[in-house]
Formats: structure tokens, sequence, C-alpha cells
């Protein structure tokens, strides 16, 4: 049996995999002892830890960490004239007409950061040799008295040659026995120092919160009788073993999104699906993820609390527009939906737990997208005479009725979400139209066919069980290691022998890394490079198919380059005459999970929904639709209005649009003819 | 009208202007559009009236968008232009703030008819003129580049395919294929506009579209007022002035005279010093785009997103020939220094207005620093754009070393330029412990940055401000900490002016110093948790 369990900000979600299909579990989560919602999960759905073979795990406890200042109390180690870098970040700053704007707090104080006497180059030479006979007896003391757990070091230039931050860490290790020491070259080999020093930092902060959380998980585990494999969710999309993500602890951060965006790649995979845009809708927020041929896009300027990480991270868009969302009019008179948010508590006044503003589960409830006795897993039963009386007053206000001002705050919050999927393509120079929707999280599925309708999207791919894809996620997910290098090279004549030589270092390296974590001997690569003319201030990223990655030559890299530049600069032209270089290279190991099986075959939920139709209220007029169990639409197309319902999500098809299901199980929405 | 289509009309507008935005700076070969941001984009109504500004870019180009587009109709009328034509200008004297700032509007046609204009502003690494890079020399605009004026042209005639207008500005630069990429983007970066534009036509009419910009205008103007009827009746003076011109030593007083009568609000520059014959001149357009910065964070921070409507509901005037309205052809090339001088103004204007919401003066300076060294017959050139400590205010301390109020550059990695430069070196790069004016809440600290010169020939140009005059400290606060440069030569500390070029040795060292925000309140009364912490941290 395999088991994955993700947990969110307000639910639990697991899915187990075993000779019967899936089945799903959905349980509160507890965000004060977010490892007791591991095994109350667990428990619900009857598991002992000994029956599982593979447990995959996703947890927002390292992004917490941080968001909650409660990581390592933390030295960390700068090169001499250089301790600020933390506190002078990149000197712009987020809002730009905040007149009492403060940054927030950097993670390590200023009292906590130490110079060290060195100075390498860019070209790996040491302008001042690393010198701790006079600075380092100063340096200990203050190390040893300040009671740190943790110290991290970022030195100038380690990237080109790491001598002086091995030395350093090598002594410190030496001094201070039980110190954690974490080197900047063994988070990220890329360059700009404040950034490797944001992601160093935040990787040695969360990681013995990451590592005692684990340890707390293990140890219950083993006292169940677990043997199996036990891995965590990055990132970047990929899983690695327990044991090794507490050495990178960084690319823990920001992964709960990453889980949906995995699942809806693999179960949208499985109806032949690869170009497709994810929209996740939860509680509080929806994310939005822009996937090429299977692949999610990858950022390189991911952000924590506005701390920058390093490292390669599913680019995910989060506005906020969820079930949770407030819907109010500001001081002009303007109907506006989001961005805060009720949250889990009170929440919705549909959850009856003394929510009085309306949000937009409760307008959802209130135009009969959501029926009131809807069976959604994690089961609260629905208010709907309270989600109706938190709009008498607005909807008095702005002269409609009930119904209306629900169904226009509904249709706000959907192009809220049309701008955030129109800015995502257009930063990555996309056409909505070339993608498919796929919507999930418990809300997703009801925005999404209007979502699409607004973007000329023509087809929506709507998973089975869409509130627990996160979960399915875990288990699909690939066991995936990263590495990336900052060494320039230009592309002269010795280039593709420099490029293939780098390359194969780096992918040794990872082989390395995966031998030890005794992964499987089903690898794949993906190699990008960022690329620049010569005298540029900025890299663009150029993708290698494997055969280029294999055996570089100039015209391959140069045509790469021009494509990828291409893409972006459609209007200027390529400048055939000028040199192009590399700055970086990013090498991806990724090992795929044995076949995993569509989350449709959920085994053992007997679900029924009374087949009758009922009254929705919908871009701006009253419709009867046909209200059935999502399992009941079959190949042959149906059209909306439908209310489709299964266990962990409702999916609304409006007039207009027809639905059937595929072999795969997912629910396909299309636009009728005209 | 139906609020669900004016709520998500508004939304999409708003939408388009950012998204017009991102297809500007994502492809801008100039690191001032996609780094610094320092380019706005738009759409207007059919009488070029502006409906949305994209709002994640500069703040410096707020509000002046119309301001150009008029001088541009005034020659050209709407009426007769043709599907494929658009306006041009960088004129300053026709509502452009330098010639670096060139502005493009685009007509969106829909059925035939003028529904809308997409704009997109860039400021461009070279426009031509007496020299790249920084020339603090001109005595005229004329000097300062290629002067565009307002101007009609059209896409398929003049623009594509190598047409004349785009052979013949690149003709008069020195990195054509950057300028003229760049100005690519910005019809780029209008088609998206008009995209969007014909989508909500198609789906709503025309006649909802225009009715939707009317209404989003009208709303602007309401909350802008509405924030205005708050401040009580009364006239409210604020001064602050810069260093001087370059050439003398003479302080340039800027004086802001803020007005507020019932839902009016007047800003009058009257008493403001007199146009100088240096660059430091800002034209009209850029102490509009100044004013209304400032207003709009003072009154509504992010949340009114400004068009027409605020300019709708306050005045700024300033007199002919004076610094902030100078008459041509002075030169403006160094503008954003008075600029920040008149957002000072206001600023302190507004603080007695509204003292829930006073914040003392930052450094608010632009410091432009740049070091050029011809090496085998190429002109090397590195130029950055530095921080400052922010004021502080009744509600906390002021933010240290950040971009100015009214750009948001940020710096460049020490391991950008170690790869990059040969003749010199940063040898350090931190906070200025004590630069914070003193206060119940202290102002916000500057940095300090050293460049080891390690060649000689090695030129330096730096044009900043408040080297001689601080930020001023309120409610009995102090005053943040003069900037400074030094140049370390021999064991001798040679004293560099705010605006100056400086021939270097190898073996130099500049210390480049900006300063700190003012403080707010009495320093007697700081916390006593706050002065320990600062002294913990070091921050004094």
């Amino acid at each position: 049996m395999k088991v994955g369990v993700e947990i969110g900000g307000t639910f639990t979600d697991l899915v187990r995999i075993d000779a019967n299909g899936l089945t799903i579990a959905k349980v509160p989560s507890t965000p004060s002892q977010p490892d007791a919602g591991v095994f109350h999960a667990l428990e619900v759905a009857g598991i002992a830890p000994a029956d599982m073979v593979e447990l995959a795990h996703g947890s927002t406890v390292a992004t917490n960490a941080v968001l909650e200042r409660k990581g390592a109390r933390l030295a960390l180690l700068l090169t001499e004239g250089f301790r600020d870098l933390l506190e002078l970040r990149r000197q712009d700053r987020e809002q730009l007409f905040d007149i009492f704007y403060r940054k927030p707090a950097a993670l390590v104080p200023r009292r906590d950061t130490f110079e060290v006497p060195e100075r390498m180059l860019a070209n790996g030479t040491a302008d001042r040799a690393l010198d701790l006979e006079e600075a380092g007896p100063m340096l200990e003391r203050a190390l040893r008295e300040g009671g740190y757990g943790a110290a991290a070091i970022c030195l100038l230039n380690s990237f080109a040659n790491p001598a002086h931050e091995r030395d350093l860490a090598d002594w410190l290790r030496a001094r201070i026995p039980g110190l954690r020491v974490t080197c900047s070259v063994d988070v990220t080999r890329e360059f700009r120092e404040y950034e490797r020093a944001s992601t160093t930092s935040l990787s040695a902060y969360v990681q013995p919160v990451l590592d005692a959380y684990l340890t707390r998980i293990e140890a219950r585990l083993a006292e169940g009788g677990f043997t199996g494999t036990f891995s965590m969710m990055q990132s970047n999309g990929g899983r690695v073993p327990a044991s090794a993500i507490r050495l990178n602890a960084g690319s823990a951060l920001l992964s709960g999104p990453a889980a949906g965006v995995t699942g809806a790649i693999r179960q949208a995979g499985l109806s032949g699906y690869t170009d497709i845009v994810t929209l996740d809708i939860g509680g509080t927020s929806a994310d939005v993820c822009l996937v090429q041929n299977g692949k999610p896009e990858l950022t390189r300027e991911a952000k924590v609390d506005t701390l920058p990480v390093l490292m390669p991270m599913v680019d995910i868009t989060t506005i906020g527009a969820g079930g949770g969302s407030i819907i109010w009019v500001d001081e002009g008179g303007l109907l506006r939906a989001g961005p805060r948010s009720a949250g889990a508590d009170p929440g919705p006044a549909a959850y009856g737990r003394g929510g009085t503003v309306p949000t937009l589960t409760d307008a959802h409830l209130v135009c009969g997208r959501i029926q009131p006795d809807a069976k959604l897993a994690g089961a609260m039963p629905l208010d709907a005479v309270a989600a109706r009386a938190v709009f008498v007053p607005l909807a008095a206000q702005l002269g409609l009725s009930v119904e209306e001002l629900a169904d226009s705050a509904v249709r706000i919050a959907s192009a809220n979400i049309v701008s955030a999927i129109r800015l995502v393509s257009t930063r990555r120079g996309r056409d909505p139209r070339d993608y498919a929707l796929v919507p999930f999280g418990g809300a997703g599925p009801l925005h999404a066919a209007a979502v699409a309708d607004a973007l000329a999207m023509e087809t929506v791919v709507v998973p089975p069980n869409a509130g627990v894809l996160s979960a399915y996620g875990l288990l699909a997910a690939d066991h995936s290691l990263y590495d990336s290098l900052t060494r320039r090279t230009r592309l002269d004549e010795a280039a593709p022998e420099a490029v293939r030589a780098t390359i194969m270092e780096m992918r040794q390296g990872l082989a390395t890394r995966a031998d030890g974590m005794g992964l499987g001997a089903d690898r794949h690569w993906d190699v990008t490079l960022e690329m620049r003319f010569v005298g540029q201030a900025f890299e663009i990223t150029v993708p290698l198919d494997d055969a280029l990655a294999e055996a570089p030559t100039g015209e391959g890299l140069r045509l790469a380059f021009e494509a990828a530049y291409g893409r972006i600069y459609r209007h200027g032209g390529v400048m055939r005459d000028r040199m192009a270089e590399i700055v970086s290279y990013r090498v991806g190991l990724h090992v795929p999970p044995e076949a995993v099986p569509s989350l449709a075959g959920i085994g053992g939920h007997g679900f029924a929904v009374p087949e009758v139709m009922v009254e929705v209220f919908d871009e701006g007029r009253r419709q009867q639709a046909m209200r059935m169990a999502r399992s009941s639409v079959g190949a042959t197309p149906r059209p909306g209005p439908l209310v489709l319902e299964d266990v962990t999500a409702t999916t609304f098809v409006p007039v207009g649009w027809l639905a059937a299901s595929d072999p795969a199980g997912n629910l396909i929405l299309r636009k009728a003819a005209p | 009208m139906n609020p669900v289509d004016q709520a998500v009309i508004s939304q999409g507008l708003l939408s388009a202007a950012r998204e017009m935005g991102i297809a500007l700076y994502r492809s801008a070969y100039s690191s001032v559009v996609r780094d610094g941001k320092d380019a706005s984009t738009g759409i207007l109504d059919a009488e070029g009236n502006a409906v949305a500004q994209s709002d994640e870019l500069i703040p410096m180009l707020v509000g002046s968008l119309s301001i150009t587009f008029r001088s541009c109709a005034a020659r050209y009328p709407i009426a007769k232009l043709k599907e494929g034509d658009f306006y041009i200008c960088n004129h300053p004297y026709h509502g452009a703030h330098h010639l670096q700032d060139i502005l493009i509007f685009v007509p969106i046609f829909f059925e035939g008819q003028v529904v809308a204009f997409s704009a997109a502003v860039a400021h461009h690494l070279d426009i031509g003129g007496g020299a790249p890079g920084l020339n603090s020399s001109s005595t005229d605009y004329f000097q300062e580049g290629l002067v565009i004026p307002p101007s009609r042209y059209n896409l398929d005639a003049d623009w594509n395919d190598d047409g004349p207008l785009r052979h013949f500005i690149g003709s008069n630069i020195r990195v054509p294929e950057a300028t003229l990429g760049d100005i690519d983007s910005q019809f780029a970066a209008c088609a998206v506009g008009a995209a969007r534009v014909h989508e909500m036509c198609r789906k709503y009419g025309t006649a909802t579209v225009t009715q939707a910009m009317a209404e989003m205008i009208a709303y602007v103007e309401r909350r802008v007022r509405a924030s205005i009827a708050a401040i009580p009746d009364g006239v409210y003076v604020g001064e602050d002035a810069l260093d001087d011109d370059g050439l003398s030593e003479t302080p340039l007083v800027v004086k802001a005279t803020v007005t507020v009568k019932g839902d009016n609000l007047t800003v009058d520059f009257a008493g403001t010093c007199p146009q100088v014959r240096s660059h430091m001149n800002a034209p009209f357009a850029s102490t509009i785009s100044a004013t209304l910065a400032c207003i709009k964070s003072v009154l509504s921070g992010e949340d009114v997103p400004f068009n027409e409507g605020a300019s709708r509901a306050v005045t700024v005037l300033a007199p002919k020939g004076c610094l902030l309205n100078p008459l041509p052809p002075a030169p403006v090339r160094a503008r954003m220094e008075a600029s920040y001088r008149a957002y000072d103004a206001v600023l302190k204007a507004l603080g007695q207005a509204m003292p829930d919401r006073a914040v003392a003066c930052g450094y608010d300076t632009t410091t432009g620093f740049c070091l050029s060294y011809l090496q085998d017959g190429r002109y090397r050139v590195f130029l950055e754009l530095r921080d400052g400590g922010y004021g502080a205010s009744a509600i906390g301390d002021g933010c240290d070393a950040v971009a100015g109020p009214l750009s948001n550059c940020t710096n460049t990695p020490i391991e950008q330029i170690d790869a990059d430069y040969d003749f010199f070196r940063i040898e350090h790069y931190k906070l200025r412990p004590g630069s914070g004016g003193a206060g119940a809440h202290r102002g916000g600290l500057g940095s300090s940055r050293s460049y080891r010169i390690l060649a000689d020939g090695v030129r330096l140009a730096i044009y900043a401000d408040r080297f001689r005059i601080a930020a001023g400290g309120l409610a009995g606060g102090g005053a943040g900490a003069l900037g400074h440069c030094h140049v370390h030569r021999d064991g001798e500390v040679i004293e560099v002016r705010s605006k100056a070029d400086v021939a270097l040795r190898k073996g130099d060292l500049i210390v480049l110093a900006s300063g700190g925000g003012g403080g707010h309140g009495n320093p007697a009364l700081r916390d006593a948790s706050a002065i320990s912490a600062d002294a913990a941290q070091g921050y004094v």
C-alpha cells in the first residue's frame, strides 16, 4: 500500500493506492501540531503504519517556520565589508506607494552576522586569503557566547571557488562541535550574493525545524512497525527521501502548491493533455501555474515572505480568491471579491462558525452551484439561511437581489482569476488559448468554465476527486534532484567541450547523490542554461533537448539560444553578430514512480447524489440545472447547466458548455457549438 | 450601469494596463526598464483621458500620460486618425519628462471608431546628444539628445520593415538596436492593450465599455475627493531645497502651498526658485507626477488606482520660469532631484494637514553614480542608482537604505560587478549606523559603498543631492545624516560635490554614502526597548 498525505491550511488530505485501487480521506488540519494531523488522517483512513510500503508527504512546516520566524538560532558569516547583505537586500521595495513602508525583518538579525577576512574573485582566485589567525579567536568566542544552534556561510564568489567556505566550515566544526554548519555552495552555486545568502540562511534556518518534525514522524511510524520508504515533496514538484531533504531543507519551502501541480500534470496527462494551465482554488487563495509539454514552468525568482529562494521552484502565481474570500464594497462604491479572507475560522457564514461577512463559498451556496446538502468530504453541514442573511445589507446598498449580488461576486472573482492567468501567460510569452485549463481544489471546478470562457480556452479538464489532487500528486511525483552552477562560458570554439564537461560533471554529482538515496535506475535528465549576449545585464532561460545536452555543438547551442531569445524579443530581432555566453547551468535528475492509477479509481465510497433539477442563478439569471453525481456523466456529452458532485468537489457546467467523461476518468468540458 | 459589468471591466482595464507593463519590461533591452521599471503603460479613453495605468511600474510617471497626449492631439486631431496611426513624443516642453522618455499612443479602433488609446512610455538608455552616459554640461535641451516633437506617424508606412522614422531615429543614437528594440516593445505593449479592449467591446459592446471607462474616472475622482474632504480646510506650506545646481553654491528652494477647500486640493509651487542653467530643472509634467505620487501615497496608498479622476480633483500650479516649470530651452536631464524636493515640500505641507499620516522627509535623492573607462577603443560604462533612508512617522522608524519613493531601482550585485568590470572593485557595502535622524522614531539609515579603482584613466560622474542640506526631522525629530562622496588617494581625502566629474587614478578608493531619513518626535521619548535594540544591532 502506498499513501500520500498532504497537509494544507484547512484540511489534511490522504490518498491511498493498493490492490483495490484508490481510497481517500480528508480531515481538518491541526496547525499547532502538524505531525499529529498525519497520524489522524492515517487513523481515519484505517491505515496501520506497518501496512505501508511507501509514504509520501507534503507539508507547510518549513514555510511556516519562516513566516512565524520560528527557525534556528542562526549565525551568518559573510565576507568582510558585507555583513549587511540581508538588510540591504536589492534596495527595491515591495509596495510602491506606502509612506510607512518597512522591510520584513531580516531572517538573521544584524548582531548575528559576522565578517570574515577573505576575498575571492569571480575567476576563482583569492584576492585575499582566508585569514583566521587574527579574527578567529574573536569569532569563535562570539559564536560560543551567542548560543547559536546553526551557522550559515556565504562568501563572495564561492561558486567559482568554494575553498574559503569549506575551510571556514571545517574550522567552525572543529572548534564548535555540535554547531550545524551550512555552506552556500551546498545550497546553490549560482551568483548574486544577496539571493544566495538569503537562500542559504533560509535553508539553515528551517533545517532544525524540519529535522525535528520528520524525526517525530519517523519515530511514530517506527513504533507502528513502518519499514517502507518515506519521501517528502519539494518546491520543484519532485520528491526526495525524507532523510535527504534535511540536508537541503530550503527545497521544502513553498512545496505545498507544487504537489497539486504535479497531480494535475499526471492526471491530465492520462487524457493526453500536456499543455495546461492549472487552477487550484482552496479556502483562501487561487494558485495558477503554466505547464508546457508536461513540465511546469520553474522560476528562479521565488520568494518566501519576500525573501528570495535561489532554487528551481514551480512557478505558481497566487491571488486572493478562495472560498473564504470576503465580498465587500469599497469606499468608491465598487463591488470587490477578496483579497481578504475569512480564513478557516470563522470561515464562510455557511459553515455556521460565527462568520458574519459574505464569502465566495456563501455566494456559490446562494446561487445554487453548491447545494446545501452536498456531502463534501470533511463533511460540514452548510447553513444556507446564514449564507443568504450575510448578503442582505450589501444587496440593499447596491440595489440588487441577494442572488444577483452573489452571482456578481462570483463573476468578479472569476474575472480576477482570468487576470492572473493572463499576466502569467504574458510574462511567459504564451497564449492561454493554446492550453487546457485543469481546475482542482475544492472550488476550482466551480469557476473553471467561466474562466476558460473569458480566456477563449476551448477545453477544461476536471480531474476526478479534484479536492484531493495534491495528495495524489505526492504519489504521482518523480523523485527529483537539481543542481545549478554559475560558470561563464562564451560560445566560442572551445564552448561545446566545456559545456559538455560541465553538464557531465553536474550529472555525475547528481547521480552520486541519487545512488546515495537508493533511487532507481530509470533516470531522466533536464538541462537548462541561463544565457545572454555578452554585455547584457540579464539572462534568459534556454532549455536544451536531450541530444544537445548529451553532445553539445556550437551551432546547436546558438540556435537554442536564438529560439528562446526570439520568444521574448519577438520584435527586436536577434543580433546575429554578437557573441553569446552561458552564465549559469541547471541540471535536473528525475526518477519516475511506478505506474500510478488514475485518481478516478476510487474504491469503497458509495456516493449517492439525488438526480434532480435544482435552481441555479448564473450569469445574471435564474436557471434550472440538473444535479447529479459526477460519475453518472458518461462519454456522451451532456449540456449545461449541470451541478456535478463527487466526494471532494462540485463541478459547475454552465449553459453553453458540454460535459463528458473520458476513459481516464477526467471530466472534459467543452464549449458547445453555437 | 450594472455594477458587476462595471467591476469586471474596471478590473479588466487595470489588468490590461499591468499586462502591457509586463509585455514592455520582460523584453526590454534597457536595464533601467527591465530592472528599474522606469516605464509606464496605460489605457486612455477615446478623448485621451487616462483610465487605467499600470501600478507595478515606477511612481514617477503617475498621472502624466494625458499631458503628452493632449500635445499630440492638439496638433494632429483624433478625428483624423486612421487605423495603424500612432502618436509619438519625447519633448519635455510638450508633456514628456526628459528626452530619454519616449511616449507612444496607439488608437484602438473597434468597428471603425476610436474607442480608446493604449499608451506606453519607457526610459531609453541612449537618445543621442552630447555624450554617452551622464552628460552634465548641457546648457539647453537640444544638447541632451534627439527631440521628437508631438507627432503622428503610421506603423506600416513609417516604422515596420525598417520604415523611415525607425531609420531616422536609429541614425541619431549610439546604440540603435537597444533603443529601437525597446520602442518595438512599446508597440507590442500597446498591441496587448488593444487586444484586451477589443475583447471587452465584443463582449459588452462599445457603449458599455465607454461608459465603464467614464465611470472609472469618476470613481477615482470620488475616492480622491472623499479623502480630500476628510482633510481640514486650510492653507498648508512646505519647503525644502536642493544643495545647488552644480555650478554655484546657492541652495535651490522649492516651496509648495497646499490649499484644501472642501473636496478640492490645490498645490501651488509659487515661491520656488527660478530655473537654473544646468540640467537640474524639472519640466512641468515631472512636477505634476511627483505631486500626484505624493498625494496618492499620503491620501490613499496602494488601493486607489490613479487616473484622470485624480487630476480633476487636484490642481497643480507652478510659475513659468521656475525650477519646477522651466521655460525652453532649459536643460532637464537630471529632473529627478528637483522632483524629489517637490515631493518633499508637498509631503511636509500634507503632514501639517493630516498629522496622523505625517512622515518626515527621507533622503529622497536620485544618486546617479557612473564610472567610465576607455579600454581598447571602447567605452566601458558602469552606472548605478543608490538608496537612502526613509523618514520616520508617528507609527514607526523610517525604512533603512531603500530606493527613493519616486523610483524603485535595484542595486547591482557585487558578484555581477566582479564578473563584468575589471577596472574597479567594490570593497564594502553596508548600512551607515547612526545616519538616521534621531527621534521617538528614528529616520531610516543610509548606506555606504566603496569602489577601489584598478586602472588609471577611469572617470567618475555623479549627480546627487542632500550633500549639504539634510532631510529634516518632524515633530521634534532630528535631521538625517548628509550623503557624501569621498575619494581616498595617497592618505588624503578629496571631497566630491553632489554634482561633479572627477578624473581618477589607479588605487583611488571612492566612498559613496547615502544619507538618512528625518526622525519623528522627541528623541528623549524613544522607547527604551527600541534604544537597546538599536544598540544591540549596531544601528546607532
